[in-house]
């Protein structure tokens, strides 16, 4: 199957603001035109042999609201990520979007260095120079580096190819965060998979290259996707599940290789058909298993943020339909479109204030709401609205493992 | 397992999502988009004419109306605004008369219930009134409105333009910017101040509906105890206000009733045995990965009229419905679609689905084509719905037949 590229989409705009109504960002800052402007209408002004018109673009988070709400099938966000990247070729990205658009080498980095890393970083004056240096916002989430990475704690199910015997085998895609931050929350999900009757294992993978792409960084992202595929590939082909917890990272081995880096070919399809976030899987493919399950009751009430990555798999808030079954749980859904850090966004120096004041609405409704915690799937989300609404913010696979008694 | 699997994201599709998860069904909305109501005004019109209860009366087959029976279309009306009311958005209106309420264009429509905040425009009343524009903001032109307007009515309107606090927009303001700097209290008060002086002896003041988003009633009340004045709301170009507030309430009722909600899929029908035994089982979703099964015990087809994605045109020049490939009523001289001029009523617009009582598709035969599949809205064949001016009660009372007949 080979998509259209997404410009192509522009000329089916009708010009109706579905998309400007809906964007986070639009809605906070007058620096950004909205998703309608910089998008299909600007798309028409722009020449793949001269200079880009206008720079308004780069305020886009990316968070791709506008395309899931368009009735008439514009790329929009695509457009504008496209755009975006031309942008960053055009000017010369700082040092410090090189640096946050490789969290692999920066998890290989800190993690071998966490006993030391992890405090320095926790040190204002630190965190004052990063600003300084890197213009990182001195406030932006830094969590701490995992001593021992998931796949040093599981090396007995990192494997080099596909086992003879496929039945019930899941191959589970980790990322970066997982691996290097949250090395917990990976064996959570294990855990839950196998008590469902799975057997996991971790194939060989690389960084998603998301950020790589978000930056604007397309040769390097397409390195990153090209390898993924390569990779992964002989799992899809065997049947076996590719399924994840990052969101973010699902989405582009589903949809942003394809659509927005243009790596196609049957190998990318097969890949993206072949992959699931964890609780579309768990929807999905477990609801048997899952009825065999005795749940215990979590006596909690608890906030809901679907981040907008899950929303642009298209498959709505399958976790919803699953975190149902525990009883005593009581759920909130969020009002927010996004959280405002949408992946590295927030980060930066120039960003942060618009980020922040995009996840305002998350934040007060947290406070507002009375909720004991905050569920999320994406972990910059968790991290950013821990920070802000002070809340504890988990993956929604957390409290699921809890309430089957494997947390 | 979903016992309805709704697919539109408009009126009809909201309100019959929220109506079925309220009667305990299990209920999914899928939607490739996001509806029209954004695009509205979020008025609720039943039937133009002195008095819509005796047009919906006196509607023949095959009207909707006729088909749902007038009883439907006020229990519909009812349900809805007693959700608007619980909601912060209530609406007023009456069923033996419809409002007269400016336009933005200088227009007039005659919806039957309205927003409260656009309904005390009500033209019916003489009394004065003063039209405000809000300086830089583009989308709505109060000396145009008003200029037009008095032609219309043979009555002088005054205008007013209102300046904005704060420095100059870096960009061209939406409805909806202004909306969200309106919930501001504190931005609120100090515009209210700027305004005070440049509204004495004013007592009842029209303003482009931009008026508070989610907390519009708080807005609405702390303008009108600083201003001492009786204020109400214009619609404005897209994105509008109004119809925006409507959806959100919407959409909130269903997320909080338990609808699961999809965005951004493409649903394609599927249907299960043959003859006698066939059945829609569900729909297939276009999700970003790949294609999804969602398997449903009735589906609701909520996509709209040609304009929003129910009918599609084919290249034989046949139009089909666009998610179970129903057949479709139309004319097949394709001239004759559409009229000379844009302004006359549309052929097109009538072009729908053919149902039964219980809105079920009906074959060219008469018979109901799958015993578990509806339709209901902009969809369905039989009414010229903008030039009835019956497209919210269309839209309502046929969700209300609809979600009776599949979740009994």
């Amino acid at each position: 199957m080979t998509h259209p590229a997404p410009a192509l989409s522009a000329d089916l705009c009708l010009k109706c603001n579905i998309c400007t109504a809906a964007c986070p960002v639009a809605a906070v800052t007058d620096l950004f035109p909205g998703p309608k402007a910089v998008g299909p209408q600007a798309q028409r002004f722009r020449h793949p042999l001269l200079p880009s018109p206008d720079v308004s673009v780069g305020w886009c988070s990316g968070c791709g609201t506008c395309t899931r709400v368009c009735p008439h099938g514009v790329a929009i966000a695509e457009i504008n990520i496209q755009a975006k990247a031309r942008l960053a070729q055009e000017h010369r990205p700082p040092l410090r979007d090189h640096v946050i658009s490789r969290p692999e080498w920066l998890g290989i980095a800190g993690s071998l260095t966490a006993p030391i890393t992890n405090p320095i970083l926790r040190l204002g004056p630190a965190r004052w120079a990063l600003e300084k240096v890197l213009r990182i916002h001195r406030h932006a989430p830094m969590p701490p580096f995992a001593r021992r990475t998931l796949r040093a704690r599981m090396r007995q199910r990192c494997v080099s190819s596909p086992p003879a015997d496929v039945a019930n085998v899941v191959a589970y895609y980790h990322g970066c965060s997982t691996n290097y931050y949250e090395p917990e929350l990976g064996e959570k999900a294990i855990a839950v998979l196998e008590r469902l009757g799975c057997s996991v294992i971790l194939p060989p993978q690389r960084c998603c290259g998301l950020p790589l792409q978000s930056n604007g960084f397309f040769p390097a992202a397409r390195r990153q996707a090209s390898t993924n595929i390569r990779l992964l590939l002989p799992y899809a082909q065997a049947g076996i599940p590719i399924v994840g917890t990052s969101t973010s990272c699902t989405l582009a081995l589903k949809h942003d290789y394809r659509t927005i880096l243009g790596v196609e070919g049957e190998a990318a399809d097969a890949v993206a058909r072949g992959t699931f976030d964890i609780f579309e899987f768990l929807a999905t493919r477990l609801d048997a298993a899952l009825d065999g399950i005795d749940f215990a009751p979590i006596e909690a009430t608890a906030l809901y943020h679907p981040p907008c990555q899950l929303k642009s798999h298209f498959m709505g808030t399958p976790a919803m339909r699953v975190l149902r079954r525990i009883p005593g749980l009581k759920i909130i859904l969020s009002q927010s479109e996004c959280c405002g850090i949408a992946g590295t966004y927030g980060l930066k120096h120039e960003k942060f204030a618009v980020a922040q004041a995009v996840g305002q609405g998350l934040f007060r409704q947290t406070a507002d709401s009375g909720a004991d915690l905050v569920l999320s799937d994406s972990e910059t989300c968790r991290w950013w609205i821990e920070q802000h609404a002070g809340h504890t913010v988990v993956h929604p696979i957390e409290l699921l493992a809890r309430s089957m008694r494997l947390a | 397992m979903n016992d309805l699997l709704v697919v539109g994201e408009g009126l009809t599709g909201l309100f019959a999502a929220w109506l079925a998860a309220k009667r305990g069904a299990h209920t999914t909305l899928i939607a490739y988009g996001r509806g029209g109501l954004e695009l509205s005004s979020g008025c609720l019109h039943l039937a133009s004419g002195a008095s819509p209860h005796a047009e919906i009366a006196s509607a023949r087959l095959p009207h909707p109306y006729a088909l749902v029976g007038t009883d439907t279309v006020f229990r519909a009306l009812e349900a809805l605004t007693q959700l608007l009311e619980a909601s912060g958005l209530p609406y007023s209106g009456r069923l033996d008369a419809n409002l007269l309420l400016p336009t933005a264009a200088g227009a007039t429509i005659a919806p039957a219930f309205a927003p409260h905040s656009l309904a005390r425009s009500d033209l019916a009343n003489h009394g004065p009134m003063t039209m405000a524009g809000l300086t830089g903001f583009r989308d709505f032109d109060a000396a145009l409105a008003s200029r037009r307007l008095a032609t219309r009515l043979q009555r002088s309107i005054a205008t007013v333009d209102l300046p904005l606090p704060g420095p100059a927009p870096r960009r061209d303001l939406y409805a909806t910017d202004l909306a969200r700097r309106f919930e501001d209290p504190d931005w609120c008060r100090e515009t209210c101040r700027a305004w005070k002086p440049l509204l004495i002896g004013v007592r009842k003041l029209g303003l482009p509906a931009v008026l508070g988003l989610r907390h519009h009633a708080r807005v609405l009340q702390a303008i009108e105890e600083a201003l001492e004045l009786t204020a109400f709301e214009i619609p404005t170009l897209p994105p509008c206000v109004p119809g925006l507030r409507l959806e959100m309430v919407l959409r909130e009722a269903c997320l909080d009733a338990g609808v699961d909600l999809i965005e951004g899929a493409k649903a394609i029908g599927r249907v299960d045995g043959t003859g006698l035994f066939a059945r829609a089982s569900g729909v297939v979703a276009m999700t970003a990965g790949g294609p999804q099964l969602h398997n449903a015990g009735a589906v609701l087809l909520a996509t709209g009229d040609v304009l929003h994605g129910g009918l599609v045109a084919q290249q034989n020049g046949l139009i089909r419905e666009s998610v179970f490939d129903l057949p479709v009523v139309h004319n097949a001289d394709r001239a004759t679609w559409t009229s000379p001029r844009a302004a006359d009523p549309q052929p097109y617009a009538s072009f729908g689905v053919r149902v039964d009582a219980s809105m079920r598709p009906l074959d060219e035969g008469g018979q109901p084509l799958l015993p578990n599949l509806y339709a209901a809205g902009g969809l369905l064949a039989g009414a010229r719905r903008t030039e009835e001016g019956s497209r919210q009660g269309v839209a309502l009372s046929t969700a209300l037949r609809a979600v009776e007949a599949a979740i009994p």
